[in-house]
């Protein structure tokens, strides 16, 4: 199987899996403002991204950006 | 003929609009060092038909939005729609704008600035801040948000003081560079750590469009 192949199989709920684990990591004690509704608990973005709402993907977005930056050592580069 | 003046934006109708409110504050103060005349539509005052009204009058060389938008709007108090796509842009003519709201650096910015727009720095994407919630009632001793509105003050600052929008640009930029290499080298709270994802994202998505040698 080829690594393109591989990478496929990663699919949107595996990835949506992956940036909920990571917020629950985050505290509960703080607020995220993104977008015009004002800001979110991470309990709010868990739900988001788990229902594949526009912020959600939003989120997703962050997450797997901010990931891949850090796996290529470019995130003081950009 | 455009004046040296600033016209800025403050609605404050939600959490996050208010602590936009609230980090503008010292930018009015280094324009007024500056000498600058300042029009500042502060919460209910930030609606279209005073917007239009002073950016008639006043003909700003500097507008400063803060607030909610997309791709195609900029909003005042209550997301009440300021500037638009195929609508009103044209107001922009001539003037320097920075947006401090969201993406609106993806189709707005590039059309203003086919309508004459001198420069446009702001988001392709969502502008994302954390914040302490039990510091809301005073954001500006908010740590966490510091974070994310020092750097992008700096855009302002740095135009104010007669540099460039390139330079601006790359002020702010390097403001979330510095706390994202100070959170991932130095022994920082978890609560700021968790912070990195979006500073990255700020950064990343912060543009400057049009002239980068316009200055005030």
């Amino acid at each position: 199987m080829t690594k393109k192949k591989i990478i496929s199989k990663v699919g949107d709920a595996e990835i949506r899996k992956l940036v909920v684990e990571r917020l629950k990591a985050l505290s509960s004690g703080r607020q995220i403002s993104i977008g015009d509704k004002d800001s979110f608990t991470k309990e709010e973005l868990i739900k988001k991204v788990e229902s594949g709402d526009p912020i959600g993907q939003k989120i997703i977005e962050v997450e797997l950006e901010f990931l891949r930056a850090l796996k290529k050592g470019r995130i003081f580069d950009e | 003929m455009t004046n040296k003046s600033l016209l800025i934006t403050r609605p404050n109708h939600d959490s996050s609009t208010t602590y936009l409110f609230h980090w503008s504050k010292p930018i009015i103060g280094v324009a007024r060092q500056k000498n600058f005349k300042i029009v500042d539509l502060t919460g209910d005052r930030a609606n279209k038909t005073d917007f239009t009204g002073r950016m008639k009058k006043i003909n700003p060389s500097f507008v400063f939005f803060n607030g909610h938008g997309d791709q195609a709007v900029i909003m005042g108090q209550n997301n009440k729609i300021l500037v638009s796509v195929g609508k009103n842009e044209k107001i922009l003519r001539g003037k320097i704008v920075y947006a401090r709201s969201c993406s609106s650096a993806k189709k707005l910015g590039p059309r203003s600035i086919r309508s004459g727009t001198r420069a446009f720095i702001g988001y392709t994407e969502p502008f994302i801040f954390m914040y302490d919630p039990q510091r809301s009632t005073r954001p500006l001793t908010d740590k966490t948000a510091a974070l994310f509105l020092k750097p992008s003050n700096k855009v302002v600052t740095t135009l104010l003081k007669g540099h460039s929008c390139l330079e601006a640009n790359k002020r702010a930029r390097d403001g979330f560079r510095r706390n994202i290499r100070k959170l991932l080298t130095s022994e920082s709270k978890k609560e700021d750590t968790e912070t990195l994802r979006f500073l990255f994202w700020d950064m990343r998505h912060q543009v400057c469009l049009g002239d980068p040698s316009a200055s005030l």
